[in-house]
């Protein structure tokens, strides 16, 4: 049951970024381009929350310290990706051969989101799918066997969230629409928050509530982008 | 557990001590510490032993409580396979049943319990030793039935068994305690078991040899061209000789020897776990102690006085086909034993081999200790009938021992089948005459013969920890008799007595003469010899035996010293203290100091630096030597090694043992991230693609493009880089 485990557990993590990946971004260079600087700027995020972590020796036990100035820096290096990729845009228009990259201001923001959830989701499972070869599972001390699937939810969750968010976050930024930068902050911390009730092992009590953000937030990030619900149900009577 | 993201924070960083904050894998696995494994030795037709799979082998937790628990494993049983976690009192009943039908058998834990302790534990074969038997044996063990020398005795030892076992003495019962909390969380429940998350073993003792000796050998040697890899090395070590006068080329034919030997080694299932106490210590002991008081009966430098000598020999790895009597044996008749003085088969008078005697031991409280005396000749050897009068006579004022002889070709495992095997000519007729010396007549008193249980309590030894004094003097059996420190019943007390008197017989057949005097062995070193045999190396007697230029060194560790032989290529502990007790407690100490000693030279003799009782330093002046113990055929070039005629045992190499006890998954948390798997992302496909496509009309077109278009755009267009 083990490496079914392993095989399950990263589809179930990675499945959907992947094919998220494969049909909106791998087709075009600048967009990998992208997608590979923002997992780079969660890379640094991360190295900067760590360091902090490490400095301050009395808190180092406590899990809600670190993950408060995680989440702060993950957020200010969001912003750093927007100001970076405003900046930049003309000139990767200008060396793209896709000339309709511009088309939709947003195309960047869910890229970027794309890569820096990607790389957040990765961290945060593979360490747990390494151990989850087996030949054994959870249960001896605490926990139980369905650690891995809720790990691994979680962890789509994430990605997916860091995406959206990177939408929204960029589009309230173009709009002057704090509104929606404070809800981005706010869920994040949120959901953040709920993944520290696991370790009193209360799965449910943390993905469905992630999960439910999770839709509030694809709804908004829709919504940022100029999408319709109309047009979207339109699309789809129009087809049959 | 920790939230899937933020535990990541302190994975990598990981020197939190919240139970949260442990990596993940110990809150997986728990390993179980101690634990000694069975591992695999090969002959020259056949493997012995055990091996796991090279990842190590997984079963589901079973606690063998009883016969039915086996047979519900190697029948009934489901969710296999199985780990069988059974007790040393449970073994003997439910061996068998795993080794005929190991399907469902992942492996064995094996562990002693305190509270229910076995009557008998033996992984030995019935018949030990039977394929190197001189003719004349009748014990088979292949026939059902019959007297055999050893009749709980598995022959583990000799089998290939086709999984790993562990041993896990009893010291380590929390680890059993720790396994028994887990499978009563998860596996009572026997007939649910498939499917849901079960309490599980892994034991990971992979052995690199297989086949036979012939073949590993080949293998290590063969695949030296292109990663030099050993996969086997030949068992293998030192015997410890002595001889009462020097030896020398010049002065040995003027002499005849008794050769009085004994066995240091022994032997069991588990790597490291071999304590031997009625198996070999007994015996060597005795040897040992004998040995020291015909050194104060009889001066060194009588030397010129006496027609006779005596050569005290300790043969090393005869629990393996006897490969010390068998490498002597064979230098005897190749005239090279000792290097320095060879013996020929004509010059020793007689043969006295002191076999297994501890057994008798654990039996009775009183001073009695019946002996047996094996004499595999028919017709009347005068050398032997005079040795045994002497014995008895000698024996007379404690009443111990009361020699039996018993006239039978049948010989139980000792040196003397080596003899009788390779030096045929001069055993078979007498004028190599032979006996033994056991405490035994058909089957072993022994219930414990060669296994991990043959430990110092089977022998009723009790640590008296008496001081000696700086000059080495211990106390008398009789001083210690008087205060009350022994009793007469004490094992220590009946050695010393069994000592005495067979060193009196050999001042006797040196001499000409009864001994008249009072000096006896002493019960006290035999307590302090039999301490640092069982129990603990960092003893008084191997501290002052040791090289003085050792000294700035740690102690040796407080356990005893293994005495399985082991391989050839390493030199094993045991046989060194042996050989430096001997030294020191028969050797005369010279007025000099270290460089003195270390140029002295006098033919027939070889000086020893020792730490001396004192600990400052002493030069000993012994005639101690040690040979190789290691088989003929490993020495003979072309040897044939399936021909059977000498021992050739190899030991496989191994790279690591280990044992983990863990939840193995039922298959549910896999199930449901395959489906939720499987639909997230068939989902995030037929969205994307949905999207996607239909994107310029679902998002509203953007209100304006940042960059215009202007002449610089056009010409980067055209370089297209």
């Amino acid at each position: 049951m083990t490496l079914a485990e392993f095989f399950s557990c990263s589809l179930l993590a990675f499945g959907a970024p992947l094919v998220m990946f494969s049909l909106t971004v791998a087709n075009d260079p600048v967009r990998i381009i992208i997608m590979i600087a923002a997992a780079f700027g969660w890379l640094l995020s991360f190295l900067l929350s760590s360091l902090v972590w490490y400095a301050v020796v009395p808190l180092r036990s406590y899990l809600a310290f670190g993950m408060v100035f995680a989440v702060i820096f993950q957020e200010g290096f969001r912003y750093g990706m927007y100001l970076l990729l405003r900046k930049t845009e003309e000139g990767l228009k200008e060396i793209s051969e896709n000339h309709n990259i511009g088309s939709n201001k947003l195309e960047m923001a869910y890229v970027s989101g794309l890569g820096f959830g990607t790389m957040s989701g990765a961290f945060a499972l593979v360490n747990v799918l390494a151990d989850s070869v087996g030949p054994g599972t959870l249960g001896l001390h605490s926990g139980t066997e369905y650690f891995f699937v809720t790990s691994a939810a979680m962890t789509l969750c994430m990605i997916l969230l860091n995406t959206f968010w990177s939408v929204i976050f960029f589009s309230g930024f173009d709009e002057k629409n704090y509104l929606k930068v404070g809800w981005v902050v706010l869920s994040h911390f949120f959901v953040s928050g709920l993944s520290l009730l696991n370790s009193r092992e209360l799965y449910a009590a943390t993905i469905l509530p992630s999960y439910i953000v999770l839709l509030i937030t694809a709804y908004v990030a829709f919504r940022s982008a100029g999408g319709s619900t109309a047009k979207l149900v339109q699309s789809f009577s129009s087809r049959s | 557990m920790a939230s899937c993201r933020y535990q990541v924070l302190l994975l990598i960083l990981c020197t939190s001590t919240l139970v949260y904050a442990e990596r993940l894998h110990e809150q997986i696995y728990s390993s179980i510490e101690g634990g000694a494994a069975c591992f695999r030795r090969l002959n020259g037709t056949h493997q012995a032993g055990c091996s796991s799979a090279d990842n190590g082998a997984v079963g589901v937790v079973h606690m063998i409580k009883e016969i039915n628990d086996a047979q519900w494993l190697v029948q009934n049983a489901s969710a296999g396979p199985y780990m069988a976690v059974v007790s040393t009192a449970q073994f003997y009943d439910v061996i068998e049943i795993f080794m005929q039908q190991p399907a469902n058998v992942a492996g064995i834990l094996l562990y002693d319990n305190a509270t229910d302790s076995p009557t008998a534990f033996s992984q030995e074969s019935r018949c030990p030793n039977e394929y190197s038997s001189a003719p004349g044996n009748t014990c088979s063990s292949t026939v059902a039935g019959g007297i055999v020398w050893n009749t709980k005795g598995t022959g583990l030892l000799r089998r290939n068994i086709p999984f790993p076992i562990f041993y896990l003495p009893q010291s380590k019962s929390d680890e059993i305690d720790k396994i028994q909390v887990c499978y009563e969380k998860f596996n009572l429940d026997k007939s649910n078991q498939k499917g849901n998350p079960l309490c599980s073993l892994q034991l990971n003792s992979f052995m690199f040899a297989a086949v036979n000796s012939e073949v590993c050998l080949r293998r290590s040697a063969s695949s030296a061209l292109l990663t030099p890899t050993k996969v086997c090395d030949p068992l293998g070590d030192n015997n410890v000789y002595y001889s009462l006068f020097p030896r020398t080329e010049e002065t040995k034919s003027s002499k005849s020897v008794t050769l009085v030997t004994a066995r240091i080694d022994t032997a069991s299932l588990f790597d490291g776990v071999s304590p031997g106490a009625a198996s070999s210590v007994v015996g060597m002991v005795t040897l040992l102690t004998a040995a020291t008081t015909l050194s104060q009966l009889i001066p060194a430098k009588d030397a010129k006085l006496h027609e006779q000598n005596v050569l005290w020999t300790l043969f090393n790895g005869e629990a393996f086909d006897y490969i010390g009597s068998q490498r002597v044996a064979y230098d005897i008749s190749k005239g090279v034993w000792p290097a320095a003085a060879p013996l020929s088969p004509a010059d020793i008078r007689l043969h006295v081999e002191i076999g297994q005697i501890g057994g008798a031991l654990s039996n009775s409280n009183d001073s009695s200790w019946p002996f047996h005396a094996f004499v595999p000749y028919s017709n009347i050897i005068p050398e032997i009938n005079e040795f045994l009068d002497m014995m008895t006579s000698n024996a007379k004022p404690y009443n111990t021992p009361v020699i039996t002889p018993e006239f039978t070709t049948n010989l139980p495992p000792s040196s003397l089948h080596s003899f009788r095997r390779i030096l045929k000519n001069v055993t078979e007729s007498g004028e190599l005459p032979e006996v033994l010396l056991v405490d035994h007549s058909n089957t072993f008193s022994n219930l414990f013969y060669q296994s991990a249980l043959d430990e110092y309590g089977k022998i009723r030894f009790n640590y008296k920890n008496l001081t000696i004094s700086d000059t080495g003097v211990f106390v008398s059996t009789d001083a210690l008799l008087a205060n009350g420190t022994l009793k007469e019943g004490d094992p220590q007390v009946k050695i010393a007595r069994l000592a005495t008197a067979l060193a009196r017989t050999l001042y006797q057949t040196v001499t000409g003469t009864a001994y008249s005097g009072n000096i006896t062995a002493s019960a006290h070193l035999v307590d302090e010899m039999l301490y640092c045999f069982l129990q603990s190396q960092a003893c008084r007697l191997i501290m002052a035996a040791d090289y003085a230029s050792s000294s700035g060194g740690e102690s040796p560790p407080a356990v005893p010293a293994p005495l399985y032989v082991g391989v050839a290529a390493w030199a094993a502990t045991a046989p060194v203290f042996a050989a430096h007790l001997l030294a020191l407690l028969t050797g005369a100490q010279l007025p000099a100091n270290r460089t003195v000693c270390d140029t002295l030279a006098e033919p027939g003799y070889s000086y020893y630096w020792l730490r001396g009782w004192n600990h400052s330093g002493v030069c000993i002046q012994t005639t101690m030597n040690m040979s190789a113990a290691v088989s003929p055929a490993f020495a003979i070039t072309d040897y044939d090694l399936s021909s059977g005629m000498y021992s050739s045992w190899t030991e496989s190499v191994w790279q690591a043992m280990s044992a983990r006890v863990f939840v193995s998954a039922g298959g549910g948390g896999a199930g449901a991230a395959a489906g939720a798997g499987v639909a997230a992302t068939l989902l995030a496909a037929a969205l994307t693609y949905w999207l996607h496509r239909h994107a310029d009309r679902i998002f509203a077109t953007p209100a304006a493009s940042i960059v215009n278009d202007d002449a610089a755009s056009g010409i980067l267009r055209t370089v297209n880089c």
